[in-house]
């Protein structure tokens, strides 16, 4: 019963007053926790970049709620004393205000505070980003293998040491010898 | 121009959208989509190749969030949420029975946001194009009666329902069901895109397994 009644009071709270802000932040904390979770779940990523992925989606939306609580709230308010002459114009433009507060949060403001604020908070944790698919091939080129390809019948002919077996020995200072 | 932008502000049109959850978190994923590729392609800090392949990817992932949304959620949540408020929740409650679906309401909601009764009354004799019944035929006494007050009944229940089920699926929708979605979409449309290679890795160690 005492559920039926929040339900109630919630859904009357929301059909005098449904607040642009509201849906926005609830979106956003669920995307929080959700998006780093399945991250993490992601049996074909390697753990540092998972954790990096999950890390940099979870502090997304740590700074997207405030930011957009923020941006709503203060349009909102500049809204009801910029038409506090008029009731009913103040309260639509506070409604208007709000959701255009919100709407510059997406497009602006959430944006600009993660490209200015995630970088560094993942550099001091020591994190970081991931190369993506395109890079991988870069670093496992199979022409850095082809060296090793020798032949069968030249390694068991040659029973000699190769010169090459001596290069280890330092290339600087005083040499003695022949080699 | 300072009236312009006043008569903006102030306007009904758009207060009726940013009321409206399932219109104003559309905007919102649109403007994502715009805003957040936006500002990985301008960070000096990343390469180009990376740029690109990270502002697709967003892109794409606000653009799958937005499809999904508008061809699952709003339909199922709206209808079924108002459903569910009247058949359970409100059954006792005033307002519900006098509108058979969530469209039916609206229409109501949105002649009660018109401050002139006369506006109203004359909206109420109009003709549908579909059916050529009066406006007023699909209301009972009682609406019509609310709707000739100066103060019209706004059922703000009704309208708190069908919100509150809108939030529950914009939630689920955007938090939920469209990562998993768009995990299985973006990889494709990536390398459809050119930016993707596909699975170098596996196709690295074949041909390794190959010449041993």
């Amino acid at each position: 019963m005492a559920i039926a009644d929040l339900i109630k009071k919630t859904c009357k709270s929301l059909g005098e007053n449904n607040k642009p802000t509201y849906v926005v932040m609830a979106i956003a904390a669920v995307k929080g926790i959700c998006r780093p979770a399945f991250t993490m779940m992601d049996k074909t990523e390697n753990p540092e970049t998972k954790k990096y992925t999950a890390l940099r989606e979870g502090l997304t939306e740590v700074i997207a709620i405030p930011a957009y609580w923020a941006c709503g709230e203060a349009a909102g308010r500049i809204a009801k004393k910029a038409f506090n002459s008029d009731a009913a114009l103040a309260n639509r433009a506070e409604k208007n205000l709000m959701f255009i507060g919100v709407c510059a949060a997406a497009l602006f403001v959430i944006p600009a505070l993660c490209s200015v604020a995630i970088k560094p908070i993942m550099d001091k944790m020591g994190l970081k980003p991931k190369e993506h698919d395109k890079t991988i091939p870069q670093v496992e080129t199979p022409a850095a293998l082809t060296p090793a390809q020798l032949t069968p019948q030249a390694t068991a002919l040659n029973t000699y040491p190769k010169m090459s077996t001596f290069t280890a020995r330092p290339q600087i200072g005083l040499r003695v010898g022949g080699l | 121009m300072i009236g312009a932008v006043k008569n903006f502000l102030t306007s009904s049109q758009l207060a009726s959208i940013a009321q409206n959850t399932t219109q104003s978190v559309a905007v919102e994923t649109t403007l994502k989509s715009i805003g957040r590729p936006g500002f990985i392609l301008i960070d000096n800090d990343i390469d180009s190749d990376t740029k690109q392949y990270a502002a697709a990817k967003e892109f794409l992932y606000q653009a799958t969030c937005l499809a999904v949304y508008m061809a699952l959620i709003v339909p199922v949540f709206k209808k079924g949420g108002f459903k569910l408020a009247k058949k359970y929740i409100f059954k006792d409650t005033e307002g519900f029975q006098h509108f058979k679906d969530v469209k039916e309401y609206m229409h109501y909601r949105k002649l009660t946001d018109n401050p002139s009764v006369n506006n109203r009354l004359k909206t109420l004799e109009k003709e549908r194009l579909t059916d050529k019944t009066k406006i007023k035929d699909k209301y009972n006494e009682t609406l019509q009666a609310e709707l000739a007050k100066e103060k019209p009944e706004k059922f703000a229940y009704v309208k708190g329902a069908v919100e509150l089920s809108n939030i529950i699926g914009s939630v689920l929708g955007l938090a939920i069901l469209a990562p998993q979605v768009s995990h299985a979409f973006i990889h494709p449309a990536l390398r459809f895109l050119g930016l993707e290679q596909k699975d170098k890795k596996a196709q690295l160690t074949s041909k390794l397994n190959t010449k041993a």
